[in-house]
């Protein structure tokens, strides 16, 4: 620990919002945390707004079925805007990506797709990130597009 | 707990989060339209009907496990590969169990209720 947090945890943010000379594995990398965050961010206030399904925070015994659904009505009626929407197709491609992108890391973690060692040489590009990696990589791409797409077409009707 | 323990629990949560996250993705967006499927009651797949429905409730509720998890040892993963310390990694884990321990009382008070709601 020669560095103040601040410091570490500025230069760790910089590392991933600064994409200079990145190659693809490391792209692969800054876009599986920087989705995971929006993910969590849209898990934690997905449980917040479902609690209100049953009338909210201060809800801890079964309540009338009218006054739950007063309250889930109206929250229903506060989040249906067209900025939450476009937010909800931001979380659809960043949920789409981190899925795909998931099963990749998790195929690797267990050994998979990883291909032989090899001689590292120049231009020293990550030997692990194989074809079928960058495959995979690219269809993670691809399904959070198709399902960007999909979701403006439910929230927008394109 | 071992950090490979850990590691090997994010990695089954993901895959559990998958299925269960699949379910739930297909019963609001798959099974009619997505506008009837959030509102309070009348449709087949609406709020209250899947909340009712044992299997679905079910897989809602481990859903909420699965992702609970996930999510906080992501969070936890990324705050741990910023800066380390055993103060530090104390201290990022102790209030991320808190915070997943809260979030998984109010996410099953949710299922338990709107489950039981007459």
């Amino acid at each position: 620990m020669t560095e103040p947090l601040t410091t570490e945890l500025k230069k760790a943010l910089y590392g991933w919002f600064y994409p200079y000379k990145y190659s693809l594995e490391r792209w692969a990398y800054a876009l599986q945390r920087i989705s995971g965050i929006a993910v969590a961010g849209y898990f934690l206030a997905h449980i917040v707004e479902t609690g209100n399904v049953v009338g909210g925070l201060d809800v801890w015994t079964v309540p009338s079925a009218s006054t739950a659904r007063d309250v889930w009505t109206a929250t229903f009626r506060f989040l249906d805007n067209p900025l939450f929407d476009a937010g909800l197709i931001v979380i659809g491609f960043m949920l789409a990506y981190h899925t795909v992108n998931g099963i990749r890391l998790t195929l690797t973690e267990f050994g998979f797709l990883q291909g032989r060692p090899t001689r590292p040489d120049f231009p020293y590009e990550p030997k692990s990130f194989t074809k079928a990696q960058r495959a995979l990589f690219w269809l993670s791409v691809l399904f959070a597009a198709a399902t960007a797409v999909y979701a403006l077409n439910v929230f927008f009707g394109v | 707990m071992k950090e490979s323990t850990k590691m090997l629990l994010h990695y089954i949560t993901g895959i559990g989060i998958v299925v269960a996250g699949g379910v739930h993705v297909f019963t609001v967006f798959f099974t009619g339209p997505y506008l009837q499927n959030l509102a309070f009651n009348g449709g087949p797949y609406s709020v209250i009907a899947v909340y009712r429905n044992l299997l679905l409730a079910a897989t809602l509720e481990l859903l909420l496990i699965f992702v609970d998890y996930h999510a906080l040892n992501g969070i936890r993963v990324i705050l741990i590969e910023f800066h380390q310390g055993t103060n530090w990694e104390r201290g990022v884990s102790w209030i991320l169990t808190v915070t997943g321990i809260l979030l998984l009382v109010y996410g099953t008070r949710t299922i338990l209720i709107a489950n039981a709601l007459a």
